[in-house]
């Protein structure tokens, strides 16, 4: 990999040389609110903050993909944000929902992150940003990260086309990973070298942590076990409409079909002697992880987003990664590599049809 | 819906065949008087590759014990390589049915339209398979 050292205070010269020298056309990245952050959409480079610690504040409010979903105008964006959230957006880019020519993908560090609302409500004992045994001593104070997070061996910067990873002493190692990347911190004069970080060891060491927890969580295994789970859903779609990867322009639960109202409800309910009302919770939670089955990175959106509180995390990411697993899948790895359902090969997949 | 006892229990399965293979071998199978058991009931698809995953949890969620796939062979298929994209599909909808218990009701085969016999074998094979996994327990739920 190309990069650069740079000190935590160079990072907003970074951003605001982006801006400056036309690399994009606008960013999108995180910045203070409060005791909280949020994104923000800046196109004018005096508008910049000092990003850092917003940048690396442990706080998941919404995946920021999902907010450059639908990005096919020439113009270019760039945007800062966490593995997940980048991956997410190759993989948007493979949908054919944004450009790749018109995104800049910058990926920072992240150390697994807590519920927005958790993190401004617990701000004085999380801080800035956490360390292992930070998140353990949190731990025990029972303020806990995303179940999401427990679960995710993907938190290094080493997705999209520019990653933003820490290295020791309050810095930073800016790299191009894509071309495009290198051509942008090419475009900032920035002296780059070939750069590599040594962390294969802590890699395997947060997948081992992150398998281990994905197999203690919870999970349905019947029928009966998944309608108590979904229970208390009331179809309201939100986890559909802040998963960054779930697209359709009309969603089939939108559409008569699959949201009868009226006489259709009727005619349905005849049909069946007796149905549940809000109709196709099942059907909708089953068509939904099978549409993101491949496409699904394990951001936690879905639970956030959840007004009822399931735990959602232990649904989809956990389902979809099964079925990434048979593909030999990681979805937002490689933006090349095409989606598992528009390719095959001829002779695979037989043990799994019968 | 009551509880059958098991032995007594008569399968739904709903098959959703090719139009050129599956399809055709079901009709062989008539025409050549093979005898199978009529639990199944055939949807006919132009293309294995025209299956939906929705429709597989549509039966079963509407209460039906199976389903039953139909395709040409691997690389035989009408359309070039819509059987191609329907494995990968049926496998994925497996894998997904399986944390749930679900996966054994969804079986896919591929029947050319000269393997009336081979419709006739899986066709009993599955009303006994699925005769002893007993009903779906979908079915009766107010769902």
């Amino acid at each position: 990999m190309k990069g650069t050292e740079l000190k935590y205070e160079d990072l907003e010269g970074l951003f605001k040389g982006l801006l400056d020298k036309k690399a994009v056309d606008c960013l999108i990245l995180p910045h203070k609110v409060g005791n909280n952050v949020a994104y923000m959409m800046a196109t004018d480079k005096d508008r910049i903050e000092p990003p850092v610690p917003a940048i690396f504040a442990p706080s998941f409010g919404v995946n920021a993909a999902n907010i450059v979903k639908g990005w096919t105008i020439p113009e270019k964006i760039g945007i800062v944000a966490k593995p997940c959230e980048i991956r997410a957006a190759v993989e948007l880019i493979k949908l054919k929902q944004m450009d790749k020519e018109s995104v800049l993908l910058i990926s920072v560090d992240c150390s697994g992150t807590y519920k927005n609302q958790d993190y401004a409500d617990h701000y004085g004992e999380i801080g800035d940003w956490v360390d292992s045994a930070k998140i353990e001593e949190l731990k025990g104070k029972g303020i806990a990260r995303r179940e999401a997070c427990e679960i995710c061996d993907n938190r290094f910067a080493d997705v999209g086309d520019i990653g933003i990873a820490r290295v020791d002493g309050e810095k930073v190692l800016v790299a191009g990973i894509t071309d495009m990347g290198v051509e942008a911190l090419s475009a900032l004069e920035l002296s780059l070298e070939d750069k590599e970080i040594e962390r294969e060891e802590e890699k395997e060491k947060i997948a081992a942590d992150a398998k281990k927890k994905e197999e203690e969580l919870p999970k349905a295994s019947s029928v009966e076990e998944l309608e108590e789970f979904l229970r208390d859903c009331i179809v309201c779609k939100n986890c559909r409409d802040m998963c960054p990867v779930c697209y359709c322009k009309e969603c089939f639960f939108d559409q008569p079909l699959g949201n009868p109202v009226s006489g259709d409800l009727l005619n349905l309910a005849e049909l069946r002697g007796a149905i549940a009302v809000p109709t196709n919770q099942l059907m909708y939670h089953l068509t939904r992880v099978y549409h993101v089955s491949t496409t699904c990175v394990g951001c936690g959106a879905c639970e956030d987003a959840c007004p009822k509180d399931i735990p959602l995390t232990r649904f989809y990411p956990v389902i979809a990664k099964k079925v990434q697993e048979i593909f030999e899948y990681v979805p937002g790895k490689d933006v090349e590599e095409p989606l598992p359902f528009v390719t095959y090969e001829e002779e695979e997949l037989e043990d799994k049809l019968r | 819906m009551g509880e059958e006892a098991k032995g007594e229990f008569e399968p739904k399965i709903i098959g959703l065949t090719c139009n050129w293979c599956t399809y055709a071998g079901a009709d062989l199978a008539g025409t050549s008087r093979k005898k199978y058991p009529p639990n199944v009931r055939l949807i006919r698809l132009m293309c294995s590759g025209r299956l939906d995953p929705m429709f597989v949890l549509k039966v079963l969620l509407n209460g039906a014990d199976a389903v039953f796939i139909g395709g040409c062979h691997p690389g035989e298929c009408h359309y070039i390589k819509g059987n191609f994209y329907a494995r990968r599909r049926i496998a994925a909808i497996r894998t997904i049915l399986k944390q749930f218990g679900l996966d054994n009701r969804v079986r896919a085969e591929w029947i050319s339209a000269s393997e009336g016999d081979k419709f006739a074998r899986v066709m009993k094979e599955m009303a006994e398979d699925i005769k002893k996994l007993g009903p779906n327990p979908m079915r009766g739920k107010i769902l």
